[in-house]
């Protein structure tokens, strides 16, 4: 109860601050012309990235499972490499190649560029699931493959694709690297104008309030159109490999566009990083760079490792069966998940310049990260969680062991792969992570991501780019892992007996 | 080990009642077969055994020890069942000996004592010198024969095993029972084995509990209720069945198709005959029994089952011979009823 409080707390001190100002100043700050102009783009750019993801990512993810292409394993890890990528090292590269970039529409095919890996790993998890038996089937009751495509495959993917569009949605909505570097006042922007022009903080909270109910309302509109949850039971024993669609046309369009993508998103941004570094690799001093990456390393390791304690207790209720309490929270977080950077900062700024020593503290950097991504480590600690079987703990508990040494002995040791792992993705967010960084760091204090964004904003590429080289290099990291195959087969053993459990009981 | 006694136990899950009103007792060393369709509540009643789940009412007793009521007396880790879920479900991260000896508790055992129970139960389980490999080495029987140890280490006072066979192919899943039932007997353990495969019930217990619908349906050893069913339902979840319509007068002689005193009339039945396929006597001599055409073959190898066509009948006739059959579709056959005559009275 006491971490549902912990996270609302930036949400209640917003609205606290934002009542500091009259009612009529608030109707005059919401119903002004700037207002309407900053909501109506930030919407047009919501709405063109999604939409863009949802068709075209889904018919790219369509084309590498199901169109025979070459190399389709590499070409799969090459469109998944820029998540690696923050929004503003891409707009930075893509700056530093045409520097007349900016507006609207640049800032939406950046924001494709950046988030289409989400709806296409997204898409390609549930596309790999689908039992290849239920496409055979489909074939011999009459079907065609086009057919097959959108009557058996779609609607079982439908579910992911609406995971992609609202993982989308929320990068876009929160984002401020790119539109900013472009010249495009989204309401990000504005919050962050506020904040730091007039230090008119109330009125920064008014927007910033209005920037959470657009999230808000985006993830319920999710939540509206996903439709139910079935299950999709794989084939048991033998997974048997997909056939792929062997047609000369199709696979030379779909081995063009992802070409094309792995061009505009991983060659292009790094041919610059590199040519830029090589330029003068001496732009800037081995030990600022250092220092930069130790502070960026420490604060955000220490955001995760409090977003994992934070996440435990809420896991183990999610874990422990859908209990009113546990989706109460469960939605809870999900609406933090739709809480931006800026938001969360300015909330803690506000906050804590009451709390003394604490405000400006590396700490409360650190707590700001994990209110931020409180939701992404919940949802991997009880994914994690989940995992064991609950067959194992009864077993364990029939073995003599009580509640607490089946966490200790049987839970902890088998998730723990997967447990940290969840760890290191938070970690590597919090990395990249600019907005709340911005706001709240210590005087004094550069992070890998606030030096890429100084030096870009006044267009000093060549200093810029060891930074980001870095940040990019070291994000990598984890986008390696996510796209390993899951081989561990006796988790899905454990899964398979724990739907059994359930049916017979 | 230890006797059990479930007395008048009940389990709610929320409003669906699982197990009503369930009674049963069983002696020590015996071993029990609980068998019935999915969702009869056989999981269910083990798991309360177990004390995974808290019954709604009733008590369930080991020896006069009182280990559970509906305000749980004994959670589970304290109640010393030696538990084997469906395959095995053995510890993915720990070898094979950490899995047996999982249960040890370090307190009251020394590391040489864990050390020499554990080699004891890789003897009992034919696994000696693969005490080193994780549970993914270890082929399906292997992974049952460690959860059957990981439970036997314990020494429990009781074993409940929920269809461990029956992720296996046939002939492993015959050679494993025969081995782990006879470990059982060997032993002298108390066990239940929830199964829903009826000869695997038949041939590995003392004790047969047929369960339907939450409820004891019938309870006996295995020829009891093989041979004396009490319901024709509950005949054909022991075996295959033939119900034929029957007749009886009030001097307590059974009329049916295959009678010696002949069929009774159409429109007069009170009640049905059960019949095992193997009771009838097929012969090609026309002095025997009722005469019939055969009609089908369903060949197994070792058996075969004849279907034929009776005057006295409208169901066609079904009888097991032993193979190999010498019969031939459309011939002329001549058919006796040989066991016993179970009679069911309408209602």
């Amino acid at each position: 109860m006491g971490v549902l409080i912990l996270i609302s707390q930036p949400l209640i001190y917003l609205i606290i601050r934002a009542s500091e100002k009259s009612g009529s100043d608030i109707v005059a700050l919401l119903t002004r012309q700037k207002t309407f102009e900053v909501l109506g783009l930030t919407l047009a750019l919501l709405c063109i990235v999604v939409f863009t993801n949802v068709f075209l990512g889904t018919a790219i993810a369509a084309g590498l499972h199901y169109v025979r292409i070459p190399y389709p394993r590499a070409l799969f890890v090459a469109t998944i490499v820029p998540l690696a990528i923050p929004s503003y090292v891409f707009t930075y590269t893509w700056i530093a190649l045409i520097p007349s970039l900016q507006g609207l529409w640049a800032a939406a095919f950046i924001l494709v560029l950046s988030t289409m890996p989400y709806m296409l790993l997204a898409v390609s998890i549930s596309f790999a699931r689908i039992d290849s038996g239920l496409i055979e089937v489909a074939r011999s009751l009459g079907l065609s493959k086009f057919a097959v495509f959108t009557r058996v495959i779609l609607p079982q993917v439908r579910r992911s694709i609406s995971a992609g569009a609202l993982l989308s949605g929320l990068y876009v909505l929160s984002d401020f690297g790119a539109v900013s570097l472009l010249n495009v006042e989204t309401l990000t922007v504005s919050i962050q104008n506020l904040f730091k022009s007039s230090y008119d903080r109330s009125a920064a909270a008014v927007i910033g309030l209005l920037l959470f109910l657009a999230a808000a309302l985006f993830v319920s509109l999710e939540s509206l159109v996903k439709g139910r949850d079935f299950e999709s039971r794989g084939a048991e024993g033998f997974a048997q490999r997909i056939r792929r669609v062997n047609n000369l046309p199709l696979s030379i369009l779909t081995t063009t566009v992802l070409a094309l993508y792995s061009l505009l998103a991983v060659v292009l941004p790094f041919y610059v990083l590199i040519s830029r570094y090589l330029q003068n690799p001496s732009a800037v001093a081995p030990s600022d760079l250092a220092t930069a990456a130790l502070s960026t390393i420490s604060v955000a390791a220490m955001g995760a490792f409090i977003a994992f304690l934070l996440s435990l207790p809420l896991a183990f209720l999610i874990t422990q069966g859908a209990s009113a309490f546990a989706s109460v929270s469960e939605k809870v977080t999900l609406m933090a998940h739709a809480l931006p950077g800026v938001v969360v900062g300015l909330a803690l700024v506000s906050f804590g310049s009451r709390l003394g020593p604490l405000y400006q503290s590396v700490f409360l950097l650190a707590f700001a990260y994990a209110v931020l991504f409180l939701a992404k480590s919940v949802a991997s600690t009880s994914a994690a969680l989940a995992l064991v079987s609950p067959q194992l703990k009864e077993v364990a508990a029939t073995l003599g062991k009580s509640k607490s040494s089946v966490t200790m002995q049987v839970v902890f040791p088998i998730a723990l792969p997967n447990l940290a792992l969840g760890v290191l993705l938070v970690f590597l967010t919090a990395m990249k992570e600019l907005p709340a960084t911005l706001m709240l760091r210590p005087t004094g204090m550069d992070t890998l991501a606030t030096e890429i964004w100084s030096f870009a904003a006044i267009s000093r590429f060549n200093e810029a780019a060891p930074y980001a080289l870095l940040l990019v290099l070291i994000a990598a990291i984890p986008t390696f892992i996510l796209t390993i195959p899951r081989t561990a087969k006796n988790e899905i053993a454990n899964s398979e007996n724990e739907k059994k459990v359930s049916i017979s009981t | 080990m230890t006797s059990l006694s479930v007395s008048h136990l009940t389990v709610n899950f929320g409003s669906r009642t699982v197990i009503s009103d369930l009674s049963f007792e069983l002696r020590q060393g015996e071993i029990a077969s609980l068998l019935g369709p999915s969702g009869c509540g056989k999981t269910t009643l083990l798991r309360a055994i177990a004390g995974l789940i808290q019954p709604t009412s009733g008590a369930i007793r080991f020896g006069s020890q009182l280990v559970g009521v509906s305000s749980v007396v004994l959670p589970p880790h304290k109640r010393g069942t030696g538990y084997v879920p469906q395959q095995g479900a053995l510890f993915p991260h720990l070898t094979v000996a950490k899995n047996i000896a999982f249960g040890l508790d370090r307190n009251s055992h020394t590391k040489s004592e864990i050390a020499a129970i554990t080699q004891e139960m890789l003897g009992l389980i034919g696994m000696k010198g693969m005490e080193e490999r994780l549970p993914s080495q270890l082929s399906g029987g292997q992974q049952t024969r460690v959860a059957l140890a990981r439970a036997l280490a314990i020494k429990p006072k009781l074993i409940l095993l929920d269809e461990p066979f029956s992720a296996l192919d046939a002939v492993l899943r015959d050679e494993l029972r025969t081995e782990v039932v006879g470990l059982l007997r060997e032993l002298g353990s108390t066990a239940i084995l929830v199964t829903h495969d009826r000869e695997e019930a038949l041939v590995s217990s003392d004790r047969v509990i047929l369960m339907r619908d939450g409820k004891v349906a019938q309870n006996g050893t295995p020829e009891e209720v093989y041979e004396a069913p009490i319901s024709p339902e509950i005949a054909a979840s022991t075996g295959d069945v033939l119900i034929l319509p029957a007749q009886q007068s009030n001097t307590g002689a059974t009329f049916y198709p295959l009678s010696r005193e002949g069929a009774g009339s159409v429109g007069s039945e009170t009640g049905y005959v059960v019949i095992r396929p193997e009771e009838i006597r097929v012969s090609t001599n026309a002095d025997a029994g009722a005469e019939g055409t055969l009609i089908h073959i369903d060949y197994y190898g070792h058996d075969a089952m004849l279907t034929v066509s009776v005057a006295q009948s409208v169901t066609p006739i079904k009888a097991r011979v032993a193979g190999p059959a010498d019969f031939t579709v459309g011939q002329k056959v001549y058919l006796q009823h040989l066991g016993p005559v179970r009679y069911f009275s309408r209602q």
